[in-house]
């Protein structure tokens, strides 16, 4: 379900024409308008509340991305993303408050722009040490190994000893002023709401690319079969362990820009919920498109936000009022649901939908 | 030495309930092929049920038996409305919608009993510790390993000696043949998964009278996996032996490691170790060993 069928009467006469990004002068168009959207639409008509909901979009979407390219893509079902974000972050965060970056890194706001990068590369470092099980081990045992590392990782690793350095206790304050990329200073819901859209679309560009390269199609051939895709002379050791890099690398740069959201960092903003919650948000996008991990990311944000608005009308009554004050929970109870419910009647999520609505346009009106 | 083998008894009757949760694990699985990531859920269900009829009144033994009912109905409507549509669905969505379930459970836990710590009140069991010879146990384990061992040879009884019992490992060895031999799957796995839940429950009311009851005894159940994973995947026996070995390497390490890395070991331990054992023998010690073909 990756590629669209064209409208009626597109051909494609050259191969630059088969690999360009944008097949037709309509999807051009399309795109120049999701990018007007994006940077010009979308932060004047939304106020700060809505800003803040689309960088907790983003940051799930930059979370999912990597979770869908090992499960969607290379069939590595994980379950400890979320310690790679923790990696991120943590990294990000101990080389912007401890690192001595020369001053004139600092003056340009380089410093943090450069520990994104860093972090993004400990963080892919880090899940290839958890991947290697995945040497000798699929299916359900990777589950586990991955699930290890979540509890290895955040529980362990991070709130014991990284959270201790420097002797801040269990959270990291991060000081007004030092998250700063070049001349800004990023302070308001607006700057990062700008950082999350660069940093979005660098990702989804970078991974899609990457998809459709050498690396991606051995990526899809270990998904769907890996005996056979030894057989045609893959090295799926080693294309595995990329794909935990790579998935690494973006939950690295999730995290990384988190922190430029949060006042200050500590283990419980990434519990196995979030693990969990990233799945689910492929789950219910679909597995195997970047679609997906978009829509997923949309849906489950908005879902929730919305399901706030809701219980907050009904703040008056007794068990509204009890609600508001146990929101977490109905969260949780709520994402429960939807994964179950779209299991059962949506297995191939929204992505699907949104690929088969597409198709009855460009097809129409003779869809056959 | 004393410390040594405290830790070792004390292992030991925290590895029986561990066992007796694992075997409700490894009973789902055999019978449906269904990997469960739920049971963390179902034993605090099942102990809250029991907590609330016993702060009714109701006496203890009794309370039990109702949250085995309760268990039992609410296994019965878990296979109805969620698993029973996806036979025959990929491994990872049949996880999936588990782990949805763990969430749905856990945030109706947490919306019906709060998050504070709970304890049975008044105590089930004397504090008062039973010395056998130079060694100082706790009652409640003491009951809760007694226990656990009765429940796992009514388990193994069942499975060998009755009707149903034999219809659940015929379909687990082969649907196919049970099927047309007359053996109605769906009444199996709905079997098994309120055999689930009552195991579950059973463990988790003992847990939750050691040390008083709160969402993390729903972690304590995770500890199932790395006892499952040890024993392997599809092994009665392999539940139980799996299960009190991780008891006693959890508090081995408890007691040994705990100087040396302050904090969480105890928590971490059987992970690191499940990690570890899973590059080497990845089926476990008694698990099927699966031959791939393409």
């Amino acid at each position: 379900m990756s590629t669209t069928w064209l409208p009626c009467g597109d051909y494609h006469q050259n191969y630059m024409e088969d690999h360009a990004w944008f097949q037709t002068k309509f999807i051009k168009g399309k795109m120049i308008l999701l990018g007007l959207s994006l940077f010009v639409f979308i932060p004047l008509v939304s106020d700060s509340y809505w800003l803040s909901v689309c960088n907790t979009v983003g940051y799930t979407i930059l979370g999912a991305l990597g979770v869908q390219l090992l499960i969607g893509f290379c069939g590595q079902v994980t379950l400890g993303h979320a310690a790679f974000l923790a990696v991120g972050a943590y990294t990000s965060t101990l080389l912007t408050l401890e690192f001595p970056w020369p001053k004139l890194l600092i003056d340009w706001g380089l410093a943090y722009p450069f520990s994104i990068i860093i972090a993004g590369v400990v963080a892919g470092i880090w899940s290839v040490l958890f991947g290697l099980p995945s040497a000798r081990v699929k299916g359900f045992y990777l589950i586990l190994t991955t699930m290890a590392a979540q509890f290895i990782t955040v529980d362990f690793i991070i709130t014991q000893y990284v959270a201790q350095i420097g002797g801040r206790g269990m959270a990291f304050s991060l000081p007004p002023g030092t998250i700063k990329v070049g001349p800004w200073i990023i302070d308001t819901d607006l700057k990062v709401y700008y950082m999350m859209v660069v940093l979005v679309i660098i990702c989804v560009i970078g991974l899609a690319n990457l998809l459709r390269s050498r690396a991606g199609r051995a990526w899809v051939a270990i998904r769907d079969n890996d005996i056979s895709a030894e057989v045609m002379g893959i090295n799926i050791v080693q294309y595995k362990l990329l794909a935990f890099f790579v998935a690494g690398f973006i939950g690295g740069i999730a995290g990384a820009f988190w922190i430029s959201n949060l006042a200050a960092i500590s283990p419980e903003h990434f519990p196995w919920f979030v693990s969990l919650w990233l799945v689910g948000v492929i789950l219910i996008g679909g597995v195997g498109s970047i679609h997906g991990a978009i829509f997923g990311s949309l849906f489950m944000v908005i879902v929730m936000e919305i399901l706030q608005l809701i219980i907050m009308q009904f703040a008056d009554t007794a068990i509204g009022e009890k609600f508001m004050m146990d929101f977490l929970f109905v969260k949780e109870a709520a994402f429960g649901l939807a994964i179950c419910a779209f299991m059962i009647f949506e297995p191939n999520g929204l992505a699907y939908r949104w690929w088969q609505i597409k198709n009855y346009f460009n097809l129409w009106p003779f869809s056959y | 030495m004393e410390l040594f083998f405290m830790t070792l008894t004390t292992g030991v009757m925290v590895g029986g309930i561990y066992a007796l949760v694992a075997l409700g694990w490894v009973l789902i699985y055999k019978c449906s092929g269904v990997l469960n990531l739920a049971m963390g859920e179902l034993t605090l269900i099942g102990a809250y049920v029991s907590l609330s009829f016993y702060s009714m009144g109701v006496p203890f033994l009794l309370s039990l038996l109702f949250s085995l009912i309760i268990g039992f109905t609410l296994g019965i409507l878990t296979e109805r409305i969620f698993l029973d549509k996806l036979i025959g669905e990929p491994v990872l969505t049949v996880i999936m919608v588990t782990v949805g379930l763990s969430f749905f459970f856990k945030g109706c836990v947490e919306l019906f009993w709060g998050t504070d710590t709970r304890v049975f009140d008044p105590p089930v069991f004397s504090i008062e510790p039973i010395r056998l010879g130079p060694l100082v146990i706790g009652e409640v384990y003491l009951f809760s390993f007694v226990a656990a061992i009765i429940l796992l040879i009514i388990f193994v009884c069942f499975f060998k000696y009755t009707r149903w019992g034999l219809a659940m490992q015929a379909t687990a060895d082969d649907e196919m043949a049970a099927l047309s031999l007359g053996v109605s799957a769906r009444f199996v796995y709905a079997a098994a998964w309120s055999i689930a839940f009552m195991a579950a429950g059973v463990g988790g009311t003992l847990l939750g009278n050691i040390n008083g009851l709160n969402i993390s005894v729903g972690f304590l159940s995770l500890l199932v996996l790395p006892a499952v994973v040890l024993g392997g995947l599809n092994s009665v026996p392999g539940a139980i032996v799996g299960g009190i070995i991780i008891g006693i390497l959890q508090n081995f390490c408890g007691a040994y490691l705990d100087r040396y890395f302050p904090g969480g070991v105890k928590e971490i331990a059987p992970f690191v170790f499940m990690a570890v054992f899973l590059l080497f023998k990845p089926y476990g010690l008694w698990g099927w060993e699966r031959i791939e073909r393409v």
